[in-house]
């Protein structure tokens, strides 16, 4: 397969997202079987080690390429790159518009009927508004990665 | 939407190379400014470069950029 620097970049973000955010969203719908104060105190534990782990697994591995193609990191992205990062962009900024659309309708819900989150009990998630507007960004991203790399596929 | 696979722009880049000391794409990618892969996406047609990389590669092999580029209408 013949990938540019470009390209394996992108498949190292799109890799360590899906691994260490999967993760984290598994975990965290686990959190509504646990106590009111130990969910809380999980969640956050969760999310500091996910955003710290994503941080050195980037510094790390995108190092690592940089130095193994000095010559391509120093060009940057060219025409091309930047053709298929826009239109990687315009995706991705669609799916995180529809999340924070879905997130407002939520909160104006329950603003307007409370006993809407007895219903679902099983949603009962510490910090639940903020972990959706996580989602809807990290999924966000993932469509942005994907999309990017189907144009790069694409046009080998 | 832009059709990757059917772009109506062909080119001689490969021939032009050829009689360029068999330049290699790699060599081209580098005078004009953009990785071998996208010289690699131009070759083939999967690709259209933008006017400036057009009139780059044009006056690198020494050619007008009609020489190099043809519109095909389908």
């Amino acid at each position: 397969m013949n990938m540019s620097f470009r390209e394996k970049s992108i498949w190292i973000s799109l890799i360590s997202t899906l691994l260490i955010f999967g993760d984290y969203f598994l975990n965290v719908i686990a959190l509504a079987n646990l106590s009111e104060a130990v969910a809380k105190t999980t969640a956050l534990e969760l999310s500091i080690r996910a955003f710290v782990l994503i941080i050195i697994v980037e510094i790390i591995f995108q190092t690592v390429l940089a130095l193994n193609n000095h010559k391509a990191a120093n060009l940057g992205a060219d025409e091309r790159d930047k053709l298929f990062e826009y239109k990687g962009n315009n995706f991705g900024y669609t799916v995180l518009v529809i999340g924070v659309l879905l997130t407002l309708g939520r909160m104006v819900s329950l603003e307007i009927s409370p006993e809407f989150i007895e219903q679902f009990k099983v949603l009962n998630i510490p910090f639940l508004t903020a972990h959706i507007l996580l989602f809807s960004f990290i999924l966000s991203e993932v469509v942005r990665f994907s999309a990017q790399l189907y144009y790069y596929r694409r046009c080998d | 939407m832009i059709n990757l696979a059917t772009l109506p722009i062909k080119n001689k880049i490969r021939e032009l190379r050829f009689f360029a000391d068999e330049m290699t794409q790699q060599e081209l990618a580098e005078l004009v400014g953009v990785t071998r892969q996208t010289i690699m996406a131009i070759e083939k047609c999967k690709y259209s470069p933008t006017l400036e990389v057009a009139f780059k590669i044009a006056e690198i092999f020494g050619q007008s950029i009609d020489e190099v580029f043809q519109y095909q209408s389908v």
